[in-house]
């Protein structure tokens, strides 16, 4: 077996677990998993755009909870201040998250390493006090809750709403994993290549012609968009905003579920975001202490696996796939696929 | 092409309060394989930085197929067809060869496409793996770079300055570090490239840059010191004792 299609085996397993996740994990462990497992995979685009930034472009950003941020006000302020409906304020949401990272990103991206990650945070501060002292659109320190308004609606007696639980997850898994795709379709291509080469060698890229800036600019949006659509279904998925969501701690959080699940690595987000909620869920109550926990397991990580866990996964692969290969082949020399 | 294909006029660069271009005046002729000398700290990389737009240059103006490229970005330099390899081997470590060669030529036909699929994109492709060939790198085309020998970076780097197709190639010292057989191998490339791309080399191995350079540009203490044929400068007692004399006796 080809390590390609190991992981086309994996993918498959991944994703028959997560379209049969609100079945199968009741009978497993407790039907509130379910909502935990989706808040996880929502969670997840937040860790996936520090990746893509990080990832793939170099640029690590301890601000990513800014745009998370502007796509759950703009859903609930939507919603509530401004009586939009489902589609108009996921929108709203996901369009205010792009347009501050065009804003900030155009600033941030002239500066690297710790000078932009310092950036970001500063950002992400002004917002965040803004948000807290901006009562009358923001709700303040109290937050913002709305009632939910349907996705779909057909003459009187028919309406499709997240207010059904199934309907809720399915949505939800149906949009992550759209970001997911979208993300795996431009890495994919020559900008994500673009990007790749940025974060290998910044000046070498623009000795061949990339113009560097503009293609941090576009990861910077791009990011800021996958975060964006990640606040935008919190959201909804907790028909409430809050500005303790923006706070640097919860950037800082995303930092960390990236890296353990492996930067540069397209799912490792998903893997590094559900060990840590996991740990969180399992441990937090028990020992309020857990925190050191992660700690530890930073540590080690970066020291022992700079890659993460998806690049543990994908050094594994490689290793099966190649004894696979010296099994089938006899030893006539077929070389490497 | 009529006219010098680089003409580099009263160009200075200051670092503080040290010049390390002081007034450089010089041109570089299409057709002919043009070669930088001079002992250490003579500007030469300095010049090749702010021709290539990676150091603006504190007065003088660079013009390029007859544009003042002066103020352009690095970019931009690139693009117009100036290309150029780097005295610290510079190449992109985390990705593999062919995919080092990919991206330089992807970068011609742009690069802002999202949607489309870099397997699919078949003029990169074609030019990496004729690249591949002509470098003799193919047997390396899935090995990361990082894990290459200290020449066959060095032959990455002139590939990738190749598939960029420029009109000018400036290579800063392409073989210091290699071996002797490595030696002879670029010293033959770089010859036979001369014939298609007009190259400006910086070299301290005097017997090769003799060997295959038709002008000379001798630098010392940040300004051109002298210049002309291999012949002329080899009579030039003021580049014989500033610097072939007490240099390479
Ligand atoms: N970025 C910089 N900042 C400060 N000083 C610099 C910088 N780059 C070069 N210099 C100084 O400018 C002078 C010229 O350096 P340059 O690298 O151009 O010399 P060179 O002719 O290429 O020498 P070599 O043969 O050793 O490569 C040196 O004194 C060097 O220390
Ligand atoms: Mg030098």
């Amino acid at each position: 077996m080809t390590a390609a299609a190991i992981n086309r085996l994996g993918l498959a397993v991944f994703a028959l677990f997560t379209l049969a996740a609100p079945w199968l994990l009741p009978l497993v462990v407790d039907g509130f998993w379910v909502d935990i497992y989706s808040e996880m995979l929502i969670w997840s685009l937040l860790a996936a755009s520090v990746n893509l930034l990080f990832g793939y472009v170099g640029l690590l950003s301890f601000g990513q909870a800014l745009f998370f941020g502007m796509g759950m006000y703009g859903v609930a302020i939507g919603v509530a201040k401004l009586g939009l409906g489902f589609w108009p304020a996921f929108g709203l949401g996901v369009v205010l998250a792009t347009a501050m990272a065009a804003v900030a990103g155009a600033l941030a991206v002239r500066l690297t390493w710790h000078y932009f990650a310092i950036i970001t945070v500063v950002f992400s501060l002004i917002f965040y006090f803004t948000a807290l002292s901006w009562k009358p659109l923001t709700g303040g320190d109290d937050g913002l809750s709305f009632s939910m308004p349907p996705m779909l609606a057909l003459g009187d007696d028919w309406e499709l709403s997240l207010t059904d639980s199934t309907v809720q997850y399915y949505f939800i898994i149906l949009v992550v994993g759209a970001c997911y795709a979208l993300m795996g379709v431009i890495l994919k291509s020559p900008l994500g290549w673009a990007f790749r080469t940025v974060r290998e060698n910044a000046t070498r890229a623009s000795l061949i012609g990339l113009n560097v800036y503009l293609i941090r600019l576009t990861a910077f949006i791009a990011a800021g968009f996958i975060a964006g659509v990640a606040g935008a279904l919190f959201a909804f998925f907790g028909r409430y905003a809050s500005a303790s969501y923006m706070f640097y701690h919860v950037s800082g959080e995303a930092v960390v579920w990236a890296i353990i699940g492996g930067a540069g690595t397209l799912l490792g987000p998903v893997v590094g975001t559900s060990l840590l909620i996991v740990l969180r869920e399992e441990l937090s109550h028990a020992w309020e202490h857990y925190l050191i926990l992660v700690g530890v397991i930073v540590i080690l990580v970066v020291i022992f696996a700079p890659r993460g866990l998806g690049g543990v996964w994908h050094a594994l692969v490689r290793r099966v796939a190649r004894a696979a290969d010296e099994d089938a082949g006899g030893g006539d020399g077929e070389g490497r696929s | 092409m009529s006219g010098p294909i680089l003409e580099i006029a009263d160009v200075e660069k200051h670092f503080g309060g040290l010049a390390a271009l002081g007034g450089v005046n010089a041109t570089v002729e299409s057709g002919r394989l043009t070669a930088i000398i001079g002992p250490n700290g003579a500007g030469k990389t300095t010049l090749f930085n702010v021709v290539t737009g990676i150091l603006a240059p504190s007065a003088g103006t660079i013009r390029f197929l007859g544009r003042d490229i002066t103020r352009s970005s690095v970019h931009e330099i690139s693009r117009l067809g100036l290309a150029r390899t780097l005295q610290i081997k510079s190449v992109f470590h985390g990705l593999t060869v062919r995919e080092n060669l990919w991206i330089a030529a992807q970068s011609r036909e742009g690069v802002f496409k999202p949607f489309a699929n870099a397997k699919t994109c078949r003029r990169a492709n074609e030019q990496a793996d004729a690249l591949l060939e002509e470098l003799a790198l193919t047997r390396l085309a899935s090995q990361q770079a990082a894990n290459l020998s200290y020449g066959d970076v060095a032959l990455l780097e002139i590939g990738i300055a190749l598939a960029t197709e420029p009109k000018l190639l400036l290579l800063d010292e392409p073989i210091c570090g290699m071996g002797p057989a490595e030696t002879e191998r670029t010293v033959e490339k770089i010859r036979e490239l001369s014939k298609r791309i007009d190259i400006v080399i910086i070299e301290h191995d005097i017997e090769v840059v003799f060997d295959i350079s038709d002008d000379i540009i001798v630098m010392a203490l940040g300004r051109v010191l002298a210049r002309g044929t291999p012949a002329e400068i080899s009579e030039n007692a003021e580049v014989r004792s500033a610097y072939l004399g007490d240099d390479d006796a």
